[in-house]
């Protein structure tokens, strides 16, 4: 657990900024703060996943394996930025992705079973919650659907391949 | 006028490029790399399509001092002009070299370059079907000038049918994890250290027995010669099964996922099970030595297993299969775990974590075909990395010869014989 409750930061999270600060006070023991020398592997696509984290500073870069030792690099998240919810609330239990430190950072993680009580003893918070959790999730989707076409033209302008009068 | 160039840059996309992250051999250490689609296509090969399918003529007909030709495709009768300078890098696309090399050919030849000739060309060569990609291998390429060809026709179809038959389960990990669960596990213990080397000694002194009995053990398959070549084969290759399976438990064992199992006809003529364990090298590289270890050993216990079974019976059609048997088993434990083959086998993924070069195979065949004699020329030192690859080729190269040599006096000893 983080030692003093930072309300402030947690109301930087998008997930977290309309509940009401006597929630986030209840909730904020549940937290647990992980430092992250640059380089360490939080997690690795197809691990269990058991915790969604919050990023407090630094930068976590999310990649998914392509072949032997090369990783297609999805994106990068900063301080503020919520990630490892999908296999928490999702119903694929291990990791999507893969998520290591690019540079020293600072996680808080929240487990499933802190999240469920949260959920299930704060219903009004909840809601606003998963409100927010909706406009992530879209986010995400639409970035993953501008990662698929960006893709699909490099590798267009990489073959050469003249698709349009062919 | 500055608007109008300023809206020309804009409608025109920027080249695309992907990041990718690149992890260290110790697995722990990352670089991420920006690749732009402009490099990759840099390093592509054009290749024209069969000499037999197109022909080309001078047009008589050409403004003075201007030189054309006609380029025609003979399967589809389509028809393109092309310049002198576009003949010149016509005459370069043959599968071996890339743009890039190309684009430098184009430079020396004609003292300038102009970058957009090439990508206009393979635009308009594309159009007429005059550019394929390079057949994988050899044979496909033989397949692919001889179309016209019935037999060559249909056994390129046929090669290419025998290559989509694959069955394969992307969902393995899961039985993987559960055989691994219900007794797998024990594979990665130090009993089964202790239990390999009992059957190590237990084996090797049957198998000395056996030797002693080698014409009586001969004769029980020499009696039934075809019965025993067929068992002897299907039981070996059932055994590949099992290396594959012992692969994708050590993959479990460190908690990697086991991607695709299944079944394919290699190179359109080789049946062969596989295991998709790549996600291993996500791993310490402890764990990936182990998988790569492991699945030879696995050969080397049903080995000497089998020359302990027969040397407990007596001579016969089944003693003989068992001898054959252990004999086969031990020849994949060795040529798997032999690294100097070209071929990328399981000693070869041990030689390459132990001497840290992870694309050594195809590292060393470019620097003999592209280096070696340039710094034989200028007699300069070789550095770490090529000096390895320099012993890699040679090493491979003799053991090629080796073994190709080895099978012809083995066929000149059993003909006269």
């Amino acid at each position: 657990m983080p030692s003093l409750p930072d309300i402030g930061f947690l109301r930087r999270v998008v997930l977290f900024k309309d509940v009401d600060e006597p929630v986030l006070l209840a909730l904020w023991p549940s937290f647990r703060e992980r430092r992250l020398r640059k380089g360490d592997v939080l997690f690795r696509a197809g691990d269990p996943g058991e915790e969604l984290f919050l990023i407090k500073d630094g930068s976590i870069v999310v990649s998914k394996p392509v072949t032997g030792r090369v990783e297609q690099v999805l994106s990068r998240l900063g301080p503020g930025e919520v990630f490892g919810e999908m296999s928490v609330l999702g119903d694929e239990p291990h990791r999507s992705a893969t998520c290591q430190a690019e540079i020293d950072s600072v996680v808080y993680s929240l487990d499933r079973d802190s999240l469920n009580r949260f959920i299930t003893g704060s219903p009004l918070a909840a809601a606003k919650f998963f409100q927010h959790m909706a406009q992530v999730a879209f986010k995400r989707l639409r970035d993953a659907s501008d990662l698929v076409a960006e893709v699909t033209r490099w590798g267009l302008e990489a073959t050469g391949l003249d698709i349009e009068h062919k | 006028m500055g608007e109008a160039s300023d809206k020309t840059a804009e409608s025109r996309p920027k080249r695309t490029r992907i990041e990718l992250l690149v992890r260290q051999s110790d697995g722990e250490g990352f670089e991420t790399r920006e690749i732009a689609s402009a490099v990759a296509y840099l390093h592509s090969r054009p290749q024209r399509i069969p000499d037999a399918d197109w022909e080309m003529a001078r047009l008589p007909f050409a403004p003075q001092g201007v030189v054309t030709y006609a380029l025609k495709n003979r399967r589809t009768e389509q028809i393109i002009q092309i310049s002198e300078t576009e003949k010149f890098l016509w005459e370069q696309m043959d599968g071996r070299a890339s743009l890039q090399e190309i684009g430098t050919s184009y430079l020396l030849h004609y003292g300038s370059f102009d970058f957009e000739v090439i990508p206009t060309l393979i635009v308009k060569l594309l159009r007429a079907d005059l550019l394929t990609m390079r057949p994988v291998s050899r044979l496909r390429a033989v397949l692919a000038r001889n179309r016209r060809n019935p037999a060559a026709r249909a056994m390129e179809g046929t090669l290419h049918a025998l290559e989509r038959l694959t069955v394969t389960s992307r969902r393995s990990h899961v039985f993987f994890e559960r055989v691994y669960r219900y007794g797998g596990f024990l594979l990665f213990t130090p009993w089964a250290l202790i239990v390999l080397a009992i059957m190590v000694v237990v084996g090797g002194r049957s198998a000395i027995t056996i030797w002693h009995d080698l014409s009586e053990v001969t004769h029980g398959l020499a009696s039934h010669p075809l019965i025993a070549i067929l068992l002897v084969k299907i039981v070996f290759w059932l055994t590949v099964v099992n290396h594959q399976i012992i692969h994708a438990l050590a993959c479990v064992h460190y908690k990697r996922r086991v991607r695709e199992f299944g079944f394919t006809i290699l190179h359109g003529f080789i049946p062969t099970f596989y295991a998709d364990v790549t996600d291993i090298f996500m791993a310490t590289r402890r764990a990936r030595v182990v998988n790569a270890i492991a699945g030879p050993l696995f050969h080397l216990f049903l080995g000497f297993f089998c020359f302990w079974i027969a040397a407990q019976l007596s001579p016969g059609l089944m003693q003989g299969f068992l001898a054959a048997s252990a004999l086969l088993q031990m020849q994949s434990f060795l040529i798997s775990l032999y690294p100097f083959w070209f071929l990328e086998m399981d000693g070869y993924h041990i030689l390459v974590e132990w001497v840290g070069v992870p694309t050594l195979n195809h590292d060393s065949v470019r620097f003999v075909r592209e280096s070696l004699w340039r710094r034989i020329r200028t007699a300069t030192w070789l550095t770490r990395q090529e000096a390895i690859c320099l012993a890699y080729f040679t090493l491979s190269l003799a053991s090629v010869a080796g073994f190709i040599l080895f099978n012809v006096w083995l066929f000149s000893s059993a003909g006269k014989s």
